[in-house]
């Protein structure tokens, strides 16, 4: 299955965020980080599509009063999801080490 | 307002109306979350604005409901058209009338649109045509307002010259003047004339500024030479089948000396322009008297003008004005002519734009035919109202015939229908009607179209073809349709299904209090129109009865007799010697339109330099031709053979005669320039439209050969023609006669009175009879209901009349409300009308009494019907059952 760039973007937020994902902590995760700003309809459509493709899983989490009593539904990162962001990233590397003069360093 | 987030409650509502179950928990968590963080880091506005760009952003598929009909749907709209088709048949009166009645209206609607759209299309084809001016004189003295067209010759090149803004400008004379008008045409190479007509002068500006689009020749210099001459296609293709006309040589009025070369075929001008030309004379070259011209004299030449893009009204205005005082005014001072001061304070320009002469040009005098503004109101109200009518017909039979439909609607409910679904039901319905409504409509309209172009003297065809026209009627269909069936809808689905179902539901009765006043509006309505019938017609009547101080009855009018030159006094001899031929007159002046006028400006004789000038038509006439008009010497003498003095005698109407104040007229003089001599005062006669006031006309002794006109006997008027023919045939072989009746030309003239009266009686009548149809479903629907009430009355020995009373009375209460309603507001409407015409007829109880008695008895006529038949049944028949 196909991946998205702004999927990914999430997919990676998601794993990050590990217990504390949920659409305002993603939101911000990934505003601080890109400083693109998604827009809300945007992340949780993504993060919808990630549940379909069985990506991320949810589960839901404690009403708070600035929530005006609503749910939170935390993400977290599933198997296929974490294969999903190796299989992606090694492509990257893949094409990045044939340009030459491209400096690469992980971590 | 501390424990919870409060954003926009509007922008809440949208969320929560459109995001599925689902998703609405966590999301709109998130946004509460975010706003309390946005407000209190960037105050109130800047989070409320975040929140509903959220809200919208969270618009998008994975968030929406789910239809839970979604798979039902198309079931269930296919139940509503067959449940609606099985109704419809199961009631073929009223499905009839319902439909019958809202094809009619909608039949007058189309055919009124397609009148409105081409009389508000005028000129909308030329290049540029916002650009295109025509310049209008005005002469505003204290509220008294004159407008018109023509403008002096060397008017248009100071223009050019002086008024940079103008990008062209050009002039036209419409008139029938010199060549212009009436012509007999003929190839230099045959010698039969033709007869043409729709002639004009005009520059080769003034094909430029329109950008008149040519078949054949060079549209850049076709009018550039002299003695050249321009031809419609149509005139063409008549003259010159298959042959290229350019270079022909033409003679126009037999006149060998003066041959003229078409040098340019220009399309047919259509109908929707206000210009009615088929042959174009060249201004180049032309001076009509020595120094015409460059003097300032005459007004003869209407301007048109095409500004640039950035042309400022008011500045081409200011350079108008300058350009009066500096030739105009100077040229009348120059004469000592004392309206010079006048003219510097009341004459003033206007830019009338090309695409409003048609329609808005009711208040300038020029030559042209026009439509009228307030036709196209008055019309367009009357389309709306008719479409009402037929729409309430719809609404009322829907909702009377609730009852039956009251059964379906409980039971649909019980078994889980909601309210929406029924009215969405009980819609479709209705567009489905209104669909084939329009099939019909559109059917009836098609076959009438032929009827109603001659009526409003149009050339209308359906516009299939256009890429408006079916979506137009599709869009017309659905909006008709939603807005009959908004209230019957809403009304049916109202019902609750305990009271229905255990039929506590009396029937029909819910809406009484509506259906009344419907049916009093279209009785008002009706009436209202009816009156406007009446009146209409009375008000032609009088005109075309009017004592118009001549005889029009028995006199022809031969015309195109310049071509005789000196024979035709001759030849007028030979007629008056013939029985049959009462008196013969020649002349080119005569009271009917399209013959000649001429506006003089008169003295009296020694005050010409301090009395401002009486404005009056100057006639030239003969000495029989008084006698054979029929018109009447009220004070003195006619003219005289034996007089050689009366070649510079006058004499006047009785309007001049007041106009210029003297006790006793007769032996005054007056002037023009040459000073002439009272002889007699002839009885006011109408010389323009009836509908304007008669104004100032003097007559003298002069020699204008255009026509004869010809006073006959009244018997054997066929024979006495041919005689004549034969005569004519005499003396101009070549030249076939051409003459109408002067009765005829008369009629003629008021054709547009006439036409308004029929246009309005078809459309009373057509009001009439959709009210009562749908008067006459109603009232058979009341009898319906009411079969078993009249069987029992009858069995207890209730009179046929009593019945027809009882069952009546109701109606006859509507009919007469909507008579005290209609009774003021046509009066009002009819003397606002009757204030166009000088001489109206004076509205009388009489017309009142005409207008009610005739909607009195067509409605007792359309409800009495089934009534009559009910209450004549047998009550055996329809107690039987019980």
């Amino acid at each position: 299955m196909k991946l998205g760039a702004f999927e990914e973007l999430v997919l990676l937020t998601v794993g990050a965020l590990k217990d504390d994902a949920y659409g305002v902590t993603i939101k911000e995760m990934l505003e601080k980080h890109t400083g693109k700003r998604p827009s809300i309809g945007a992340l949780h459509s993504a993060l919808y599509r990630l549940e379909e493709k069985g990506y991320v899983t949810s589960s839901e989490g404690g009403a708070t009063r600035e929530r005006g009593g609503r749910r939170k539904k935390f993400y977290q990162l599933t198997g296929s999801g974490q294969k999903m962001l190796v299989e992606a990233n090694e492509l990257r590397m893949r094409f990045a080490k044939q340009i030459p003069g491209l400096n690469l360093s992980t971590e | 307002m501390n424990d919870a987030p409060n954003p926009p409650k509007w922008a809440n509502r949208l969320l929560e109306w459109f995001c599925s179950h689902e998703v609405i928990e966590t999301v709109q968590g998130d946004l509460f979350e975010l706003y309390e963080k946005r407000e209190k880091a960037k105050g109130r506005v800047i989070a409320n604005i975040r929140f509903v760009r959220d809200v919208l952003s969270i618009y998008r598929p994975f968030a929406l409901k789910r239809s839970r009909y979604n798979s039902n749907n198309y079931a269930m709209f296919k139940n509503y058209y067959r449940v609606a088709i099985r109704n419809m048949i199961r009631h073929k009166m009223y499905t009839a009338i319902k439909i019958g009645g809202f094809a009619l209206g909608i039949a007058a609607c189309i055919l009124i649109s397609m009148f409105l759209y081409d009389e508000l299309n005028y000129d909308r084809t030329y290049a540029d045509s916002d650009r295109i001016y025509r310049i209008i004189n005005q002469w505003n003295e204290k509220g008294d307002e004159n407008k018109w067209p023509a403008m002096t010759a060397p008017f248009a090149g100071v223009v050019r010259n002086e008024v940079p803004e103008v990008e062209i400008v050009g002039r036209i004379i419409p008139y029938n003047w010199y060549l212009g008008g009436s012509n007999l045409f003929r190839n230099a190479e045959t010698t039969q004339n033709t007869f043409e007509e729709r002639f004009v002068y005009a520059d080769q500006e003034f094909i430029d500024i329109l950008g008149l689009p040519f078949i054949a020749g060079d549209p850049e210099t076709a009018l550039s030479e002299p003695n050249t001459l321009v031809i419609s296609k149509r005139k063409a293709d008549k003259h010159f089948p298959g042959i290229n006309p350019i270079g022909k040589t033409i003679i126009l009025n037999d006149k060998n000396d003066d041959p003229r070369k078409i040098s340019g075929v220009i399309e047919t001008l259509p109908s929707t322009s206000h210009l009615d030309f088929d042959f174009i004379l060249p201004l180049e070259g032309v001076e009509f008297w020595r120094g015409e011209q460059t003097s300032w004299c005459c007004s003869n030449y209407e301007t048109y003008v095409k500004l640039r893009p950035d042309a400022d009204h008011e500045s081409v205005l200011k350079k108008l004005i300058a350009i009066r005082d500096k030739y105009y005014v100077t040229y009348l001072r120059n004469r000592g002519n004392q309206v010079a001061d006048d003219v510097v304070l009341y004459r003033g320009f206007e830019l009338q734009p090309v695409r409003d002469i048609h329609l808005h040009s009711s208040d300038i005098s020029d030559r042209y035919t026009h439509g009228d503004i307030k036709i196209i109101w008055m019309f367009g109200a009357v389309a709306i109202l008719i479409l009402l009518l037929a729409c309430i017909n719809f609404i009322n039979l829907s909702t009377a015939k609730s009852a039956n439909r009251a059964k379906e609607v409980g039971l649909r409910k019980v078994v889980g229908s909601a309210r929406g679904n029924l009215i969405m039901q009980f819609l479709t319905e209705s567009v489905l009607l209104s669909l084939i409504s329009f099939t019909l409509g559109i059917l009836i309209a098609w076959l009438s179209l032929p009827y109603f172009n001659e009526l409003a003297n149009k050339s209308l065809t359906f516009p299939f073809g256009t890429l408006w026209f079916i979506p137009s009627l599709m869009g017309s269909v659905l909006l008709v349709g939603f807005l009959a069936g908004l209230y019957p809808s809403f009304f049916l689905s109202s019902f609750r299904p305990i009271e229905v179902l255990k039929g506590k539901l009396s029937m029909g009765s819910k809406s009484s209090g509506l259906q009344s006043s419907m049916v009093i509006f279209q009785f008002t309505a009706s009436v209202v129109l009816i009156i406007g019938a009446v009146v209409v017609n009375r008000q032609m009547g009088f005109i075309l009865n009017k004592k118009m101080g001549f005889d029009k009855d028995q006199v022809a009018i031969i015309q195109g007799t310049n071509t005789m030159e000196e024979q035709i006094y001759t030849f007028k001899n030979e007629l008056k010697n013939l029985p049959e031929v009462q008196n013969a007159t020649i002349t080119h002046y005569y009271p009917i339109s399209d013959t000649k006028r001429d506006q003089n400006s008169i003295w009296i004789e020694g005050r010409r330099k301090i009395d401002i000038s009486i404005g009056a038509q100057f006639w030239r006439v003969d000495h029989d031709y008084i006698e054979t008009m029929g018109m009447k010497i009220v004070q003195g003498r006619n003219f005289s053979r034996d007089m050689a003095s009366d070649s510079i005698a006058i004499i006047i109407n009785q309007t001049m005669a007041d106009q210029l104040g003297f006790e006793d007229p007769l032996g005054k003089r007056i002037t023009n320039g040459v000073v002439r001599n009272i002889i007699g005062v002839v009885e006011d006669f109408h010389f323009e439209s009836v509908t304007d006031a008669i104004s100032p006309l003097v007559l003298v002794l002069g020699r204008r050969r255009y026509m004869i006109a010809v006073k006959i006997k009244p018997e054997d008027i066929r024979g006495t023609m041919a005689a004549i023919t034969d005569v004519w045939d005499r003396f101009m072989p070549n030249q076939p006669i051409r003459y109408e009746f002067m009765d005829q030309r008369f009629a003629e003239m008021y054709d547009d009175v006439k036409r308004t009266g029929i246009v309005f009686t078809s459309f009373a009548i057509l009001a009439i009879v959709i009210a009562c149809l749908g008067l006459f479903a109603l009232s058979a629907f009341m009898v319906e209901q009411k079969r078993k009430e009249i069987g029992i009355r009858k069995v207890l020995g209730a009179t046929l009349v009593n019945l027809f009373h009882s069952l009546t009375s109701n109606f006859m209460k509507l009919i007469t409300i909507s008579l005290i309603i209609a009774f003021p507001l046509g009066w009002y409407a009819m003397k606002r009308w009757l204030e166009n015409y000088e001489y109206g007829i004076e509205i009388t109880w009489e017309i009142l009494a005409i207008s009610g008695f005739t909607i009195l008895i067509i409605s007792i006529a359309t409800i009495s019907y089934e009534i009559v038949r009910a209450v004549r049944t047998n009550p055996a028949e329809t107690l039987h059952s019980e």
